[in-house]
């Protein structure tokens, strides 16, 4: 299978496991869209050097990843190069930063390297709580609980096609490089020369096949919003998992580990 | 008096630049008229203007010349909503008229747009599905149907709003013979007027009563399905041929 192939079937995978039948999948998308964006800013708020509180935050991760019988293997396989680019973001710190803050076994740790693990934890953390989000709320669901925060519909709208239409430029693609590979034979990618024209034409057919969706949108009345709506409206248990974790998260935030 | 769901009158157009003297008709002089519960085939050559029409009658293209009325209603800027409540519009491509991920969610998609309440449009998506046959794979993502799964779904998304004229381009195409007959036995079961574009001419024979014949973007012929297809000299004027039922020997 191809690497496009690979991409599209991921999108497929993630579409399906935010509709699996389950527990986390089950509760209701606008608490556990306000869980993510409290532990999110939770997450922001730790100081630089503040790297063994922040760790303490991760049960929430932990907790979330059990319960919700979401695989941690998965999460690596799919968020590799977003966890890889994370993780560097603090690369310079140790460079800048020299001053040691604590001896351990006789080796000096400095001020940059506690800042760069902050950082990257930092990353790791946002990055997996976003994961657990996505994969257990289809994207229409994140949108009707973005919609229900009154996030602009503009924005909404357009996260809600990118997302569909990455899906339709994805397959244009699988089907231009298919149809280049069965006529250069041995070939490995596509020649340099033929990248200008590749690009244009995949131009030109992704706005003929967006123009088609958005016709189809057209014909069914659509003016401007999506109205989303959600299976089912908030229950007790919904706004007591919100309202647990946003106690759990905050006495962990108060509690200085 | 019978009631005309569909009314064409002079109806003309052409791409580009009206004042461009060189332009070429697409469609010209088109005069039609098809009542609630007619079933009718728009067959053609490639390029006779088969699928410039049905984007007229939609609105998707902007009208220029001549007049359309659809349910009484004539075809302007300030009409189309209601227009677009009046016809569905199944193209030939489903992947790309089906874009939400669960057949439920697509199929409500249009009831939702008109404002219905969540229990109407629940009512309207489940009628529609039902009518399809569909009602079990509600709950389906899209991409995990079937090419003809997709074709009853795109037909469910626009039967949800009730539409009184049903147009289809060319519906059978990609279809294996099993997903093709159960589509004709769906569409011949539904009510409700139908206008079917298709090269297809043993599905058009299959499910409708009378054919309109385009060739050069002019109605060549309009009468029954049965004397225009078997008129083997018209057709093959106009670059069709018989359909295969028929040039097979089989009385039908």
């Amino acid at each position: 299978m191809s690497r496009i192939s690979d991409a599209i079937s991921e999108l497929h995978k993630l579409d399906m496991e935010a509709g699996k039948r389950g527990w986390l999948q089950g509760i209701h998308p606008l608490p556990k869209l306000l869980v993510t964006l409290f532990f999110l800013v939770l997450v922001v708020s730790y100081g630089k050097y503040d790297l063994s509180g922040l760790l303490v935050l991760g049960i929430y991760l932990i907790i979330t990843f059990v319960l919700g019988d979401i695989s941690v293997k998965l999460l690596l396989k799919r968020m590799r190069i977003v966890l890889g680019l994370v993780c560097l973001m603090g690369i310079a710190n140790p460079f800048f930063d020299r001053e040691a803050v604590l001896i351990l076994g006789g080796f000096a740790v400095t001020g940059g390297m506690v800042s760069a693990a902050t950082l990257a934890v930092k990353g790791v953390f946002a990055v997996s709580a976003s994961y657990l989000l996505i994969v257990t709320t289809s994207v229409e669901d994140i949108c009707y609980a973005l919609r229900a925060l009154h996030v602009p519909k503009i924005f909404v709208t357009v996260l809600l096609l990118v997302y569909r239409y990455i899906i339709v430029f994805l397959k244009e693609v699988e089907r231009m490089t298919d149809a280049y590979a069965l006529r250069a034979p041995g070939q490995k990618g596509l020649n340099q020369k033929v990248w200008g024209t590749f690009a244009g034409q995949l131009l030109l057919r992704s706005m003929d096949r967006a123009q088609t969706v958005y016709d189809s949108m057209m014909m069914r009345g659509y003016n401007g919003e999506f109205y989303l709506r959600c299976k089912r409206s908030a229950e007790r248990g919904d706004y007591l998992y919100a309202a647990g974790w946003s106690t759990a998260l905050l006495l962990i935030r108060i509690i200085h580990f | 008096m019978v009631m005309n769901i569909l009314e064409i009158e002079n109806l003309s157009f052409s791409y580009g630049n009206p004042r461009d003297m060189y332009k070429k008709n697409v469609l010209d002089d088109i005069n039609i008229r098809i009542s609630g519960s007619e079933s009718v085939g728009l067959i053609g050559e490639n390029g006779a203007g088969k699928s410039t029409f049905l984007k007229l009658l939609t609105g998707l293209l902007e009208l220029k010349d001549g007049e359309i009325r659809v349910a009484g209603l004539g075809l302007k800027k300030e009409n189309l909503k209601d227009i677009r409540a009046e016809i569905g519009y199944v193209f030939q491509d489903s992947d790309s008229q089906l874009f939400m991920s669960t057949v439920y969610d697509d199929v409500a998609f249009a009831p939702r747009n008109y404002g219905k309440s969540e229990e109407e449009v629940r009512a309207a998506a489940l009628l529609a599905l039902k009518k399809v046959h569909m009602e079990d794979k509600k709950d389906r993502q899209i991409y995990r149907l079937s090419g003809g799964e997709k074709k009853l779904a795109a037909i469910a998304t626009v039967l949800a709003v009730g539409a009184k004229l049903m147009l289809l381009d060319e519906p059978s195409v990609a279809l294996d013979p099993k997903n093709r007959r159960n589509l004709i036995r769906i569409l011949n079961e539904l009510p409700g007027a139908k206008l079917i574009a298709s090269h297809d001419l043993d599905f058009v024979y299959d499910t409708c009563e009378r054919v309109i014949l385009l060739s050069g973007g002019r109605i060549a012929a309009d009468g029954g399905t049965k004397e225009i297809l078997t008129d083997r000299e018209l057709l093959e004027k106009h670059g069709l041929e018989l359909p295969l039922s028929f040039s097979r020997g089989c009385p039908c």
